[in-house]
C-alpha cells in the first residue's frame, strides 16, 4: 500500500513473459473487447448509456466511478452475466475479437468459458480446494492432467505454496484473502482470454489487497484484465488504462491511466478524482 | 450543562420503578411462562400415554432393580465416560446410527418385501437397477459425461416400465428359485456393492492423503489397488452371506429372514466396528455404545425369566408387534398388518410425492421467470402452494375420494389410493420446504458457477443441489412423519380400520396404524381402551420419532461435510 501512485504504463513495453512468442508480444495492446453504443436498462432504470470503448489486450483496464454509475453493469455485459437478470435489456454492440457477443447465435455459456470472472466477495464453492479449481475444467469435460492443471492455476494465483499440503481441505477454511486468490485460480484454471474482476479487493484487508494487486499485475502478462474498483489509488497503481464512469451510466473519460490521473480532460472527472464529489 | 458529572449520572439505575424496564421484564416473564406451559403440556401428554402403555405400577421393585443394574447403570456410566472424549463421542453417535439404522432398514425391507412377495420385488429391482448400472459403466469407460447424468433417472424409469411390460414373462422364471435367492438379489448384492465402493474410495482417499496429491483415476496403480480391495470386500460379503444360507439350510431353517438380517444389519455393523477398531485408536471405545444398551436389555431379560421376576404387565409386547388383530382378547391383539400397511402406504407415497414436489420446487425456485406474465403466474402458484399446506386433511380425503375413486375408478381402501391421497396432502409441504432449502443457497455460488461457464443444469447439479440436500431431506422426512400419523383422509377414502393380513401389493386393501388406534378406542373392553390403544400409540410415536431421528442424522451428516 505504500507504493507511490505511479501509473504502470511501462508494463506494456517491459513486462514480457519468458514463455511468450514474438507474435503475442506484437499482439499486446491490440483491441480485444470493444463496446459500441452499449446501453443497458433494468426495467425503467437506465444503468448504462451509450458506452463506447476499446479494451486493449494483455493490459489492465480499470473502471472507476461512484456507486451506482454502471461500472459493474458494464463488466457483466462483457460475459453476459446480465442475462441472468430477467429485467435487463441490452442495446448496442459488444465485440469480443470482432464478434458481437449479443448476436442471436452466441451461446452465453460458451462465452463465459472464455471470460473468467472474479467477484467482489470471495465466493468459493463449499468443496475442497482441489475441487474448486477443478470445477471449471470438469464442467467443460476436461479430465486429463487434472493434477497438473490444478497445480499450475494455484501457482499462477500465488496460492500453491500456502495450500499444497491441504488440497483436500474445504475451501471455506481459508482466510478471506486466500479465498479470493482461490477464486482467481478457479477462474484462470480454464485458461480464459479475459479476466473480469468486480472490486476483487474491496472485502479484504490491506495486506491481502496488496497481494491481490501484485497478482493482477502478473496476470496481465498473460490475460486481458478488466477490473472494477472504487479505490482510485488502486486503479492508479495497477492499471494501464482507466475508464471513468459517472452518474447515469455515462462513460465520461477513457484514456491511459497516467493522463486520467494527472491531466484529465473533463472537469467532472477531475472533481471526482480529487475527491470533490462521489 | 454538559459537564461530565451530569452525563455519567444519567447512566446509573434509578431507585424508582422504571416503566420501560417493567414492561421489558413482564414481556420476558410471559415468554418464560409460555415456554413452560408448552413443555409441561407435552410432558403431561406423553406421561399419560406412557403410563397407560407401560403400566409401570405392575412391575415389582426387583424388576426395576434388575434393569437398573443391567441397563440403566452401565449405560449411564458408559455415557459419562464417553462424553469426555470427543473422538469417542463421534464414534459413539456413528455406532448407534449404524446399529439401529441398519437394523431398522433391514427389518423394514424384510417386512415390506415379504408382504408384497419378494420375487415380485426382485423382478422390479433388477429392471430398475441394471440400466443405470450400465449407464454408470459407460460413463466410466468412455469419458463422455455429457448425457450420462440426466440418463440415470430416465434409465431407471425406463427399466421399471420394461419390467412392468415383461413382468409376465420374467416372473415365472424367477418363481422357480427359492425365496432367499430373491432377498439375496436385492439386499445382499447392493449391500456388497456399496461396501465394495466404500472400501475402494476409502483406500484411494487414504493413499492420496499420504502421497499428498488427489488422484481419482482408476487406471493408476493406486486406483487398481483400491479396485482390488473393493472387489475383495464385495466377495467377502457375498461369500459370508452364502455361508449363512448354507448353515440355515443344513439346520432346516428358512434362510430368507437371516439373509436380510445378516447382509442388511450384521455386515454394515461389522464393517463399521472393525474399521473403527483398526483405524481409530482414540475413538475405539465409542463403538461399544449400542452393545452396552442391547446387551443390558438381553441380560436383564434372561435374568428376569430365570428368576421369574414380576415384570411390567403392559400390552407393549412382542404379541402386539407380531400378531394380527384380535378384537376379543386384548393380550392376543397385534397390529402387525397395520404397521406393514402404514409403512407400505408411506413408502409408496414418498415415491409418488417426492419427485413431483422436489421437481416443482426446483422449477419454481431456479427456472421460473421472475418478471412478466410468467413471473406473475409463478408467484400465484407459489402463494397457492403455501395456502395448500394449511388445508385441513379431511378436505384432502375428499379430494382423494373424488380423484382416485370417482374419477380414476380405483377401489376404495387400497394402498394406491391411500398413498396418492397422503401424497397430495404432503406435496405442498415438500414443495415449500424444498424451496426454502434452495433459497438458502447463497446466490453468489450460483453467480460463481455461471461465471465459470457452467450451464444452468451443471450449476444446479454441482453447486445448488448439494447445498440444498440437508434442508430438503429434513423437510421431506418431517412431511413423511406427518403423513404416517394422518387418520382423517384415510377414513374418508374408506380405508378399512381393521384388517387381518398385511397388504400384498399396491392395489390390495390395507389399513394403517392410526386407523386401528381410532377404531380400538371405541371398543367395549376397557383393556383395549386403556391398554392396547396407548401401547399402539407408543408404537406409532416410535415409528414417527425414528423418522425424525433419521432426518436429523442425515442433516447433521451433510452439514458437517460442508
Amino acid at each position: 500500500m505504500s507504493e507511490p501512485d505511479t501509473p504502470k504504463i511501462e508494463t506494456t513495453v517491459q513486462g514480457t513473459g519468458t514463455s511468450e512468442t514474438a507474435d503475442s508480444i506484437a499482439d499486446r495492446g491490440r483491441t480485444v473487447i470493444e463496446s459500441r453504443n452499449l446501453s443497458v436498462h433494468y426495467g425503467d432504470e437506465q444503468a448504462l448509456q451509450d458506452v463506447s470503448m476499446k479494451v486493449p489486450r494483455r493490459q489492465v483496464t480499470a473502471i472507476i466511478g461512484p456507486s451506482g454509475c454502471g461500472k459493474s453493469t458494464f463488466l457483466r455485459c462483457i460475459n453476459r452475466m446480465n442475462d441472468l437478470v430477467d429485467s435487463a435489456v441490452v442495446e448496442g454492440e459488444l465485440l469480443l475479437e470482432g464478434t458481437n457477443v449479443y448476436d442471436d447465435d452466441i451461446d452465453p455459456v460458451a462465452l463465459r468459458r472464455q471470460i473468467g470472472m472474479v467477484f467482489q466477495h470471495p465466493n468459493p464453492f463449499p468443496k475442497s480446494i482441489y475441487d474448486n479449481v477443478a470445477y471449471g475444467l470438469r464442467i467443460q469435460g476436461i479430465t486429463d492432467k487434472m493434477d497438473e492443471r490444478v497445480q499450475t492455476a494455484l501457482e499462477r494465483a500465488a496460492l500453491w505454496d500456502e495450500v499444497k499440503d491441504q488440497l483436500q481441505k474445504s475451501a471455506l477454511d481459508l482466510s478471506g484473502g486466500q479465498q479470493q486468490r482461490l477464486c482467481i485460480a478457479r477462474a484462470i484454471a480454464v485458461d480464459p482470454d479475459v479476466l473480469l474482476m468486480d472490486e476483487p479487493a474491496s472485502a479484504l484487508d490491506p495486506i491481502a489487497t496488496s497481494k491481490i494487486e501484485d497478482l493482477i499485475e502478473e496476470l496481465a502478462e498473460e490475460y486481458t484484465v478488466i477490473i472494477v474498483t472504487h479505490n482510485m489509488q488502486q486503479a492508479a497503481r495497477i492499471s494501464d488504462k482507466t475508464a471513468v464512469f459517472l452518474t447515469g451510466g455515462n462513460l465520461v473519460e477513457f484514456d491511459d491511466t497516467e493522463s486520467i490521473f494527472e491531466n484529465p480532460e473533463s472537469e467532472r472527472v477531475e472533481d471526482y478524482i480529487t475527491g470533490k464529489f462521489g | 450543562m454538559g459537564t461530565e458529572n451530569e452525563t455519567t449520572e444519567d447512566l446509573r439505575r434509578t431507585d424508582g420503578i422504571d416503566l420501560a424496564q417493567l414492561r421489558g421484564g413482564l414481556f420476558e416473564a410471559s415468554l418464560v411462562f409460555a415456554t413452560v406451559v408448552g413443555i409441561f403440556a407435552l410432558a403431561v401428554l406423553f406421561g399419560y400415554i406412557a403410563f397407560d402403555a407401560f403400566q409401570p405400577l405392575t412391575a415389582s421393585a426387583r424388576w426395576y432393580l434388575l434393569y437398573f443394574g443391567t441397563l440403566v447403570a452401565p449405560t449411564a456410566a458408559y455415557t459419562l465416560y464417553v462424553r469426555r472424549r470427543p473422538a469417542a463421542r463421534d464414534v459413539n453417535a456413528k455406532a448407534f446410527g449404524v446399529f439401529f439404522g441398519s437394523l431398522m432398514l433391514a427389518l423394514v425391507t424384510y417386512i415390506v418385501a415379504s408382504a408384497l412377495d419378494p420375487k415380485d420385488v426382485f423382478v422390479y429391482a433388477i429392471f430398475g437397477a441394471v440400466p443405470p448400472t450400465l449407464v454408470f459403466l459407460y460413463a466410466r469407460i468412455s469419458d463422455d459425461r455429457t448425457y450420462t447424468g440426466p440418463l440415470v433417472p430416465v434409465s431407471i424409469v425406463g427399466g421399471l416400465a420394461a419390467g412392468g411390460a415383461l413382468f409376465d414373462v420374467v416372473r415365472p422364471i424367477v418363481g422357480i428359485a427359492q425365496e432367499w435367492v430373491a432377498y439375496f438379489g436385492f439386499v445382499t448384492l447392493p449391500v456388497a456393492g456399496i461396501l465394495g465402493l466404500v472400501v475402494a474410495r476409502r483406500y484411494a482417499a487414504k493413499s492420496t492423503a499420504e502421497v499428498g496429491v488427489a488422484d481419482d483415476d482408476w487406471r493408476t496403480v493406486m486406483g487398481r489397488q483400491a479396485k482390488y480391495r473393493g472387489g475383495l470386500a464385495f466377495g467377502a460379503v457375498v461369500g459370508s452371506t452364502l455361508v449363512v444360507v448354507v448353515a440355515a439350510l443344513v439346520n432346516g431353517i428358512d434362510p430368507a429372514f437371516w439373509v436380510v438380517i445378516f447382509s442388511g444389519f450384521v455386515v454394515p455393523v461389522a464393517y463399521v466396528v472393525g474399521q473403527t477398531v483398526l483405524d481409530d485408536a482414540d475413538g475405539r471405545i465409542g463403538v461399544a455404545g449400542p452393545f452396552v444398551v442391547v446387551g443390558g436389555v438381553l441380560v436383564g431379560a434372561i435374568i428376569e425369566r430365570q428368576f421369574a421376576i414380576q415384570g411390567l404387565e403392559s400390552f407393549l409386547t412382542p404379541n402386539l408387534l407380531l400378531n394380527s388383530w384380535d378384537g376379543l382378547n386384548a393380550s392376543n391383539a397385534g397390529v402387525y398388518p397395520q404397521i406393514v400397511g402404514s409403512i407400505v402406504i408411506v413408502a409408496f407415497m414418498a415415491l409418488l410425492a417426492f419427485p413431483v414436489g422436489i421437481g416443482a420446487a426446483i422449477y419454481l425456485e431456479e427456472y421460473a421467470p421472475a418478471s412478466g406474465w410468467g413471473g406473475r403466474l409463478a408467484t400465484l402458484l407459489e402463494v397457492n402452494i403455501s395456502n395448500l399446506a394449511g388445508v385441513p386433511s379431511v378436505v384432502y380425503g375428499l379430494l382423494g375420494l373424488a380423484l382416485f375413486r370417482n374419477a380414476l375408478g380405483f377401489g376404495t381402501g387400497i394402498v394406491f389410493s391411500a398413498a396418492g391421497t397422503l401424497g397430495l396432502l404432503i406435496l405442498p409441504i415438500v414443495v415449500v420446504s424444498t424451496q426454502e432449502a434452495l433459497r438458502s443457497v447463497p446466490d453468489s455460488l450460483r453467480q460463481a458457477s455461471f461465471g465459470m461457464g457452467a450451464s444452468r443444469w451443471q450449476t444446479l447439479r454441482n453447486v445448488v443441489l448439494p447445498e440444498a440436500v440437508p434442508g430438503t431431506l429434513t423437510g421431506t422426512i418431517l412431511a413423511l412423519a406427518r403423513a404416517i400419523g394422518e387418520t382423517a383422509p384415510l377414513v374418508i377414502i374408506a380405508v378399512a380400520t381393521t384388517r387381518y393380513t398385511p397388504p400384498e401389493g399396491l392395489f390390495s386393501a390395507a389399513t394403517a396404524l392410526p386407523l386401528q388406534i381410532f377404531a380400538a378406542r371405541s371398543s367395549a373392553h376397557a383393556e383395549f381402551r386403556h391398554g392396547v390403544v396407548p401401547a399402539a400409540a407408543v408404537v406409532l410415536l416410535v415409528l414417527m420419532l425414528l423418522m425424525n431421528a433419521t432426518a436429523i442424522v442425515i442433516r447433521n451428516r451433510y452439514e458437517r461435510r460442508s
